[in-house]
């Protein structure tokens, strides 16, 4: 497969991120005999965020078990062996315009427009870091971060100046723990996990352990500004409903708040929600532009690794039924609009003509709550209809809620349908 | 590391830098010292980021003509050094009639002493050009000169100039003591010793503390704090114009201006504050600079933003410049460089050498000076990554290690190997704009941090 980038031969489908939903998209393709599949990543190896998260908890979705983040990359990586994909590493996206065509650079590639007959997003992720959250108080040389870039720290083996030995976390996702585990590697002391809401967004469990190992995981706390001394973090100032205080640390970790990677379609075709920052796509996971197609955490914030593969798969075999004939290239033209009470949908559009695919081929649909709802039903109105999507549940704040609905038929004359809580 | 000098320039921020760069084209042991790691460590980092033609500097101060003299010398000068100068132009915004009033004033007093080009514009004509503007604006005062420029690579590009042509650079050398003697001053860190001649004080933020170990004591810093915000380059698409409040008598007011690298910065505050260290964000200091945006733009309240700061103005009680000669001491003071040093300081450079040439020192005029380029890091720049051949040559060019602001390894090693390299994380952000971007570091922090830390144990090995 060298000849992909050495000679004019164009890839038939350009897979842009080797995390997990672009790895698994690999897969599906190169199983369903597609050939000349090219996967870039802007980073030196595969694996994507899971490669620096060496605990378990990955890829459950996917596989049959539970591996370890680089044992999940391993697992993926070892289905493509022998395969028609080529991986090239510390190459980049730079931009995106009808066609598709697609500008990369990297060492080896030089600086290149590809035109490739589909492309998949499959780009990530990112925490928010202190700027994007507008925290105020003093800077530092080192000592301020988001979990990831810890992590990488840890990964590349970088030494971490001396006198950072505690930390305090922001957040109470599942990445916030995760960072406990990132932090004792590193020999740091965590003192406490913040988070704003009035509960842990992670499972209740994690945070009993936490709690264990005596860490204080502090609920309905607003982080109001960090105290510096001399360029280093001396404390997080926080407040809660009985007031102000202050947690002496070393180093304050910002984690979760994701953001989908997409600075690079800034400018093109690929229309962007504004609710998850990602793109805007259907339920055959295409996008905006004619031929790109999206999965992955890149759709929204934030999934766990097996179900980013587990939508790789998908995309793979959406992709694969477009390159045989089988199916347009261009998004349905319907869309879902959302009750007050759920935060953002995907897909946030539908195609009329693909009502019966295969479960394998579509996403379902997936939303989230701006808060948590208790003993709701949630139901789709069309002009015509009201069709129950769920049975009366819980659905919380942060966790996905997925509805498997196909038999809905089209969106009806508007090519409009809510969906909203009974 | 002692020594002795004929000049001493106690300060590496952009004015004695520049002050360091014009007196080593003459024949004078010059030699400038840094308390910190690096140049352009304190104000000259926390600023506008722009290049003012004088327009707005009340008419017949020092700080005028330095401005003046200053913008005029960088315009020619920049694009020599590899530094990139964009003339986006400014507008001072009225609302009220008084507002209005004072920009009549304006024109008629900058139209006096030369200023040809500036110009009223009705609000029509305003929201014709730049319709991302607040309705609401009575008229606007343009000022088609005013420039962005980048402020980091202009300190390192000056002492970059001056150490090629001669002048000796000491770094992480606070200045402890002074102490007089038949020859002039000697200079304490710790055991080291500089002898020098002739003093020059450009101590920024603690220059009074300077002037006072030398027994002078005619002016207190009264440092001035100023939050800024710097929104993600989407917001550029919105606002392109450094555009900014009808001003009052000294403060300029909140601005929103686009920068150098591609993104709108918003701010500065300005408050007074006790402590010159304090170089804090606050949530007032945010709320104000919100407000800025949505008087004036506020489709950029969306905008995401990606990172916040604040820097020091070393203000005076003075509202003019403080340079001050005193020959019979053989030290001279140059303070009070309150908002414009960036501006000025070539001005304020060529100033200082004609106090001192040939009065104090008839040092004459070398004959070659040694020319020097660094890298141009604006957005509008061919990026290297842009540069096929450049790729070609060096495969390192093509793989980005900044993803967001797209710098390439091969910069960033080329930052770490050049001369007067950069010996903090933060410096080496500021020369080659790694972590800038929207991520701030999520994804090259740990990347761009082993680099330097190898980089800097390799620099230990070597001793």
């Amino acid at each position: 497969m060298n000849s992909l980038l050495d000679s004019e031969a164009e890839p038939d489908v350009l897979i842009v991120g080797a995390g997990p939903a672009g790895l698994a998209a690999a897969a599906a393709l190169s199983a369903a005999g597609i050939e000349k599949i090219l996967v870039i990543d802007r980073d030196d190896a595969p694996g994507g965020l899971p490669r620096f998260c060496p605990h378990p908890g990955f890829g459950l979705e996917y596989c049959r078990w539970p591996h370890t983040g680089p044992g999940f990359v391993a697992r993926l990586l070892k289905t493509l062996r022998g395969r028609a994909v080529r991986i090239e590493c510390a190459t980049t996206l730079l931009s995106l315009r009808d066609g598709p065509l697609a500008e990369i650079v990297g060492p080896r590639a030089g600086l290149r427009l590809l035109s490739p007959r589909a492309v998949i997003l499959a780009t990530g992720i990112r925490e928010s870091n202190r700027g994007n959250l507008l925290i105020p108080g003093g800077r530092a040389e080192s000592g301020i971060m988001t979990t990831g870039q810890l992590q990488r720290l840890a990964a590349l083996k970088a030494r971490l100046p001396n006198y950072l030995r505690s930390l305090v976390v922001v957040g109470t996702d599942h990445v916030a723990f995760s960072a406990i585990l990132t932090a004792r590697h590193l020999r740091l002391s965590v003192k406490a996990l913040i988070g704003e809401e009035d509960r842990v967004m992670s499972y209740a469990p994690l945070a009993w352990l936490a709690r264990a190992c005596g860490i204080e995981v502090a609920t309905g706390t607003r982080t109001q500004s960090i105290a510096t001394a001399g360029g280093r973090v001396r404390a997080i100032e926080v407040a809660d409903a009985r007031g102000e205080r202050e947690i002496g640390c070393d180093a304050i970790l910002f984690s979760g708040k994701w953001l989908p990677e997409v600075a690079f379609l800034c400018g093109s075709p690929v229309e962007i929600d504004q609710r998850t920052n990602g793109p805007v796509i259907d339920q055959a996971m295409r996008t905006t532009c004619s031929g790109v197609f999206a999965a992955g955490n890149v759709l929204h914030g934030v999934e766990s690794s097996g179900w980013c593969a587990v939508e790789g798969a998908r995309v793979g075999a959406s992709v694969e039924r477009y390159l045989r004939g089988e199916m347009d290239g261009a998004q349905g033209q319907a869309e879902f609009a959302r009750s007050s009470e759920i935060d953002f949908i995907v897909p946030q559009r539908w195609d009329d003509q693909l009502t019966h695919l295969d479960p394998k081929i579509r996403i379902p649909v997936t939303l989230r709550v701006a808060n948590d709802l208790h003993k709701r039903r949630l139901v789709l109105l069309t002009d015509q209809s009201e069709i129950p999507l769920s049975r009366r549940q819980a659905f919380l704040r942060q966790r996905r809620a997925a509805v498997d609905f196909n038999n809905i038929g089209g969106l009806g004359a508007q090519r409009r349908a809510l969906i909203t809580f009974a | 590391m002692s020594g002795r000098c004929q000049v001493a320039i106690i300060g590496a921020g952009v004015v004695g830098a520049a002050i360091a760069r014009d007196l080593s084209r003459y024949d004078l042991d010059t030699v400038l010292i840094e308390a910190h790691a690096d140049p352009g460590e304190e104000s000259s980092k926390g600023n506008s980021a722009l290049m003012c033609s004088g327009v707005d500097v009340p008419a017949g101060t020092l700080e005028r003509r330095l401005v003046q003299r200053g913008y005029a010398r960088y315009r020619v000068e920049a694009p020599v050094l590899g530094l990139p100068i964009r003339k986006v132009g400014a507008i001072l915004l009225a609302w009220t009639a008084d507002e209005v009033a004072v920009l009549e004033c304006e024109l008629a007093l900058g139209r006096e002493h030369g200023f040809e080009n500036i110009a009223l514009l009705t609000a029509d004509e305003i929201y014709r050009r730049w319709p991302n503007f607040a309705p609401g604006i009575a008229c606007g005062l343009h000022l088609p000169d005013e420039a962005i420029v980048d402020p980091f690579s202009t300190v390192y590009a000056y002492c970059l100039d001056a150490t090629e042509n001669g002048a000796a650079f000491r770094r992480r050398w606070p200045v402890e003591r002074v102490e007089r003697n038949a020859a002039g001053w000697v200079l304490h860190n710790g055991g080291e010793r500089i002898a020098a001649s002739f003093v020059i004080n450009a101590g920024g933020i603690r220059a009074d503390l300077v002037d006072r170990m030398a027994g002078f004591q005619h002016f207190t810093i009264r440092p001035r704090r100023g939050q800024y915000l710097v929104l993600d380059k989407s917001a550029r698409a919105i606002h392109d114009i450094i555009a900014m409040p009808t001003p009052l008598p000294g403060y300029r007011g909140i601005l929103i201006a686009p920068t150098i690298f591609g993104n709108v910065l918003v701010g500065p505050t300005a408050e007074n504050v006790e402590d010159r260290e304090d170089r804090c964000v606050t949530a007032e200091g945010l709320a104000q600079l919100r407000q800025a945006m949505a008087k004036m733009v506020p489709k950029l309240a969306d905008q995401p933003v990606n990172t916040i700061f604040a820097g020091m103005r070393p203000a005076t009680e003075f509202s003019d410049y403080q340079i001050i000669p005193r020959y019979e001491d053989n030290w001279l003071t140059v303070a009070g460089i309150r908002s414009t040093g960036l501006s000025a300081s070539l001005g304020i450079a060529e100033h200082v050498a004609n106090l001192l040439i040939p009065r104090v020192f008839d040092a004459g005029r070398k004959e070659h000076a040694t020319a020097i380029r660094v890298p141009d890091l604006s957005e509008t720049s061919i990026r290297p990554w842009q540069d096929g051949a450049r790729i070609a040559s060096d495969p390192a060019y093509a793989e980005m290690l900044c993803h967001c602001e797209r710098i390439s390894l091969g910069e960033v090693r080329d930052a770490l190997a050049a001369q007067l390299a950069p010996r903090t994380l933060s410096a080496l952000k500021r020369r080659t704009r790694a972590m800038f971007g929207r991520c701030q570091g999520f994804y090259c922090g740990a990347r761009l941090q082993s680099m330097f830390e190898a980089h800097e144990q390799s620099l230990g090995q070597r001793g």
